[in-house]
């Protein structure tokens, strides 16, 4: 079969750009070259594009920009984001490297603004805590690259961490990141009037829905207390699957009071049905005045 | 230039030795793909300072125009997921539907098919790009999307219908009636 979109092949002709761009690039190329240290560009996506400025964002002082770049590209995986503003003297006026998802900006030491690295002050002056997938790995990493091991790694109350002093005077507290499995939902936040406090999706076939939800959003399930129906474990709000129904996503809306509910329901032109007695609360199916399905619950605030 | 034996020559001297002849070879090739010259000239530039750090990398590379072809096509894919992601909240609540892929027998005009793809979202406009302006097969656009070949394949089908829905009215021909 002929596809009239193969038309649009085209094959790479040269064109000559810019003189100007050529010759401002081959200049670009040159420096990069000649500067030895120079960081090597990622070409993957990198954390650089996830990186954004956050509410607060340190802005460092150093006494080599270069060394620094490099030193924190080695040991913290910080990647250059765009291009360094070099000033007329040679002096790095500004950088930013991203750091996993953060921004760390930095310059050479400018004497003119009193913006001074804490290894010209004398020592530094507070700590930098950075969070890493492996505490052991980053620590080793910056030791390796010249920095001064002044805690070494072990394990606290509040997770693993080690301290370093990099060579610019910087005392950083590295520690280990939070699980991802970590923030599940809190708990003890009770549900008020109002909340989603559950939600059901229903599927024709649920065990490709397992699979498929399992493998693109993590979800884990556990069989429920229904036939072909599943508990999604930690996801908020509290949500379940069940299997065996045409696609549609079903409500439980947490109420106050279910009588008072059921009796506005109504009132608004909606259909109730009588309540029944869960293990968690009182619960009861409903449409609205569209026809729309949803449940009001009221949660019994003895149930675990 | 002679190098003296032992000396070990930077792996990235190399790139600006071909520099002037695979220069226009990337240009062009990112030229037409991007339909702007500042962006191409950008991604140019992009392309030949990662191929800096890369060569530094895995240092026995021999840059190659092709090699260098193949990361300024990371490049255009980058950019166009940037260009994505900033749209994605507009295209929220028109969310695509799949339709049928029916074969479709036409003439397309040079020119107006160029300046649909621009006009297309995107990721389709990366998918198509790679799979017919570079001619890739699906599993190579499935590579250089990050996605796997059924989703590529997916997503080729709503690109190709974006493509004709929005060709076809630019015409102003209904069914295939094309010249």
């Amino acid at each position: 079969m002929t596809d009239p979109l193969d038309f649009l092949r085209t094959p790479a002709m040269p064109v000559a750009p810019d003189p100007q761009f050529a010759a401002a690039l081959r200049a670009r190329l040159e420096r990069a070259f000649l500067d030895p240290k120079g960081p090597a560009m990622p070409i993957e996506i990198s954390t650089a594009q996830t990186a954004q400025l956050r509410t607060l964002t340190p802005y460092l002082a150093v006494a080599d920009a270069r060394q620094a770049i490099e030193f924190y590209a080695a040991a913290f995986g910080a990647e250059l984001r765009g291009e360094p503003y070099l000033m007329p003297d040679g002096r790095i006026g500004h950088a930013e490297l991203a750091v996993r998802d953060c921004v760390l900006m930095l310059a050479d030491e400018s004497p003119e603004s009193d913006h001074i690295s804490p290894a010209t002050r004398g020592g530094s002056v507070g700590s930098m805590l950075l969070q890493v997938p492996d505490v052991d790995a980053a620590v080793g990493a910056a030791v390796a690259r010249g920095a001064t091991l002044t805690r070494p790694v072990a394990d606290y109350d509040h997770g693993r961490n080690g301290v370093v002093l990099d060579p610019f005077g910087y005392r950083w507290i590295i520690s280990a990141a939070p699980a991802a499995s970590a923030p599940a939902a809190p708990a003890g936040e009770p549900v008020k009037h109002g909340d989603v406090s559950y939600l059901t999706y229903e599927m024709p076939d649920s065990g490709l829905a397992r699979e498929f939800y399992g493998a693109v959003l993590g979800w884990r399930f556990t069989p429920g207390r229904v036939p072909d129906g599943w508990n999604i474990e930690g996801t908020r709000p509290m949500s379940g699957l069940a299997g065996g129904r045409p696609a549609a996503l079903s409500s439980v809306y947490e109420v106050a009071d279910l009588d008072l509910a059921l009796r506005a329901v109504r009132e608004q032109g909606g259909d109730d049905s009588d309540p029944t007695d869960q293990p968690y609360g009182r619960i009861a199916d409903c449409t609205d005045n569209q026809g729309v399905r949803f449940s009001l619950l009221e949660t019994d605030p003895a149930a675990d | 230039m002679t190098h003296q034996p032992g000396v070990q020559r930077d792996p990235a001297m190399a790139l600006l030795d071909i520099y002037d002849s695979a220069l226009p070879e990337v240009y062009g090739y990112l030229l037409p793909r991007c339909g702007a010259r500042v962006l191409a000239e950008d991604l140019t530039a992009e392309t030949f300072l990662a191929a800096v750090g890369a060569s530094r990398r895995d240092g026995a590379r021999e840059p190659t125009v092709g090699w260098l072809i193949g990361i300024a096509r990371h490049k255009l894919v980058d950019h166009w997921r940037r260009a994505e992601r900033e749209q994605r909240g507009l295209r929220v609540l028109s969310h695509e539907r799949t339709e049928p892929d029916d074969p479709w027998d036409a003439r397309l005009d040079g020119l107006l098919a160029r300046q649909i793809l621009a006009e297309l979202a995107p990721h389709h406009r990366a998918a198509l790009t790679l799979r017919y302006l570079d001619g890739l097969p699906v599993p190579e656009v499935a590579a250089a999307l990050g996605r796997t070949v059924h989703a590529s394949e997916a997503l080729l089908v709503r690109a190709r219908i974006a493509f004709r829905r929005a060709y076809e009215s630019h015409t102003d021909v209904p069914d295939g009636g094309l010249r």
